[in-house]
């Protein structure tokens, strides 16, 4: 054991083990939420090869939150659909849900170790409360009553041990604090092996996502290929059933391939490998992401399939979600129950995940004779009958909806009668609004919002911007009149094209209250301000509720 | 037919088949073709298809 924490010497409210994009997007959310954190990162730097290059729109919301969406989407490759080839002949066409007024595109490709890049620079705008310590891992982890005592080591060897109040695992799929808890992901393994290659090599392609099944370049495998920025494709093919997935990562064996495959598909430009990699499907994740005052985010709690793109989005959701929370648990404002919810509702969002992926998982790396004889009939049939193109489409990840608002929060007054449930994510809309913001879905990721549909009604109660706390700004209410037609102000939206009364099924005086990170926690149809009140009471302590009075707000 | 519940057929599918086992296999799926055919009363339609399954199955 190192040195013990210096007495005195003030706990650290969270600490981060992981610098991955998981761990260091949840030390640049909580700086937003005005609690400190620190993060302890193995490596030197951010990560090697491109990894996990799909950012859905989602995690381009969550890292609008962050304050990364910018650079992202600057430098990032947004995509809406793909095709996928039996043979030489085009078997699907399929395109993502996507509309021309939407503020990110379904799919952007980037790099990870640009996300990481640009969440970490995100960090600065909150000076002062997230430092990432590199070169240095956790060794030990020891839960005491109402701390967390972590040993470190720096790249020097030498030891320290560092107090928090809570510990947030994000040290990815060989979770060393999982290992010191003495907890075991659990689940499915497949069989199928994948080569990942990174090359360099100008193309004018359109960016999509492209798969070939048994493509004349590479005979009875299946090939995937991805725009990256930089003139970079990622090439994934699946290796030969009983190929040894040592040999298959060696460059003698996979530049011939690549270079076949781009000869079939007429990519003639020189090009370079940049990394080799392997990876094989599974659906792991452990029972509970809270254990005591550790908690679990990220591949530490969760390995899905990629197929379909959930890792590192389904850990960004872990973030939104866990982010929040924890600001109202350290800040004393909610009783850590909340971060209870955090688990149950994670550990059903990796349900959902993980059974999604797996049917991806059946097509894309068939894990036995049947699902192989049944895609063989598949991409065949699907030459002449289209009707059953559907089976090859690759369920890409999409946001996942909780079956309550938060479990176990009473929500007296919540009178639903509106298109959404509590649980559902709260939609985007296309808006006119008196400042740079252009979408509903930028209001959120702070506070509490309320969402008021009404053409010709004041806010009553003028809520228009509650604080709750004065310390950070999680504990807060922000109330927006969205009305279809007048002037914007400070505390008024303009629906200009519908949708956000349509897809929130909004009639006049419906008013909606939205989580933090944009899920729907209630509904009404005539605007309840008394029970707006009740409902964030539950999720805030007693104490806080003092402070819970919805007086005269001044924007309006 | 949605392309959910065609999804969920294939999957149960692929699932009956593995549970017999591959030697089993061309046995279920000829009970399942015949159990099929006899829902279909335009013997045309039933004939065509089966000349495609077996054009299809030479490629
Ligand atoms: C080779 C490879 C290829 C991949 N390709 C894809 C892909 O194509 N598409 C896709 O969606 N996903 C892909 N993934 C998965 C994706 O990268 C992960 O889902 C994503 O990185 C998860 O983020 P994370 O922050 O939870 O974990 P990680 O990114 O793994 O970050 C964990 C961090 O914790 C650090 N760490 C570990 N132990 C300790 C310790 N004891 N103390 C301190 N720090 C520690 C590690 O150094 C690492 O930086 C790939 C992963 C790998 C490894």
């Amino acid at each position: 054991m190192g040195e013990g924490p210096q007495a005195g010497a003030p706990r650290l409210p969270v600490l981060i083990v992981g610098g991955g994009p998981v761990g260091l997007s949840l030390g640049a959310l909580l700086a937003r939420y005005g609690i400190a954190s620190r993060v302890i990162e193995a490596d030197a730097a951010y990560c090697q090869g491109s990894r996990a290059i799909c950012i859905s729109r989602r995690s381009q919301e969550i890292l609008g939150w962050v304050g990364a969406d910018r650079p992202l989407n600057a430098k990032g490759l947004p995509w809406t659909g793909g095709r996928s080839y039996f043979r030489n002949q085009e078997v699907l066409h399929f395109t993502m849900p996507t509309e021309p007024t939407e503020r990110f595109a379904p799919m952007v490709n980037i790099q990870q170790y640009f996300v990481e890049e640009y969440v970490h620079r995100a960090q600065d705008r909150h000076p002062g409360l997230c430092t990432v310590t590199w070169s240095t891992r956790a060794v030990a982890t020891r839960p005491m009553a109402d701390s967390v005592e972590v040993d470190i080591e720096g790249a020097d060897g030498r030891r320290e041990t560092l107090s928090a109040q809570w510990v947030v695992a994000c040290d990815g799929a060989r979770s060393a604090v999982r290992d010191h808890l003495g907890l075991s992901l659990e689940g499915t393994q497949y069989d199928g092996r994948y080569v990942i290659v990174d090359i360099e090599q100008e193309s004018s392609r359109p960016v999509e996502r492209l798969a070939w099944f048994d493509p004349p370049s590479n005979p009875g495998s299946t090939v995937l290929m991805h725009r990256q920025p930089d003139n970079v494709w990622r090439v994934d093919y699946q290796i030969r059933d009983g190929e040894d997935p040592v040999e298959a990562v060696r460059p003698d064996q996979v530049l011939p391939r690549v270079q076949s495959h781009l000869d079939m598909i007429g990519e003639t430009a020189p090009w370079k490998p940049l990394w080799i990699s392997a990876y094989g499907a599974k659906c792991l994740s452990l029972r509970s992401y809270r254990h005591g005052r550790v908690l679990f985010a990220g591949d530490a709690a969760h390995l899905v399939p990629i197929f379909g793109v959930r890792g590192l989005n389904s850990g960004l959701d872990d973030v939104g979600n866990l982010a929040w929370k924890l600001a109202l648990v350290v800040d004393g404002a909610s009783s850590d129950d909340l971060l209870d919810t955090y688990s149950s509702e994670r550990v059903h969002a990796t349900r959902e995940n993980i059974a999604y992926a797996a049917k991806s998982t059946e097509f894309m790396a068939p894990p036995n004779f049947a699902f192989e004889l049944m895609r063989q009939a598949t991409l065949r049939l699907a030459c002449v009958d289209p009707r059953v193109q559907s089976l090859i489409n690759p369920r890409q990840s999409s946001q996942i909806s909780y079956p309550v608002a938060l479990p176990g929060v009473g929500f007296p007054g919540s009178d639903g009668g509106a298109a959404l449930r509590p649980g559902e994510p709260a939609p985007e809309a296309r808006v006119r609004t008196a400042d740079d913001r252009t979408h509903l879905t930028q209001y959120f990721g702070g506070g509490f919002t309320a969402l008021y549909f009404s053409d010709t009604g004041s806010i009553p109660v003028a809520a228009t911007q509650l604080t709750l706390s004065s310390r950070q700004t999680v504990a807060s209410l922000t109330t927006v009149r969205v009305a279809r037609n007048g002037g914007t102000d400070a505390a008024t939206v303009v629906d200009f094209m519908g949708e956000a009364w349509h897809r929130y099924g909004a009639r006049d005086g419906t008013l909606y209250l939205v989580r933090p990170d944009g899920y729907v926690l209630a509904c009404w149809s005539q605007p309840d301000w008394q029970a707006v009140a009740v409902v964030l009471g539950g999720i805030l302590k007693r104490q806080a509720l003092p402070n819970l009075r919805l007086q005269e707000g001044s924007g309006s | 037919m949605t392309d959910q519940d065609l999804d969920r057929c294939y999957t149960a599918l692929s699932d009956a088949l593995a549970a017999v086992g591959e030697e089993k296999a061309s046995l279920l799926l000829a009970t399942l073709s015949l159990s099929l055919i006899v829902k279909e009363s335009d013997a045309k339609i039933v004939l065509d298809l089966i000349a495609q399954a077996g054009e299809l199955a030479r490629t």
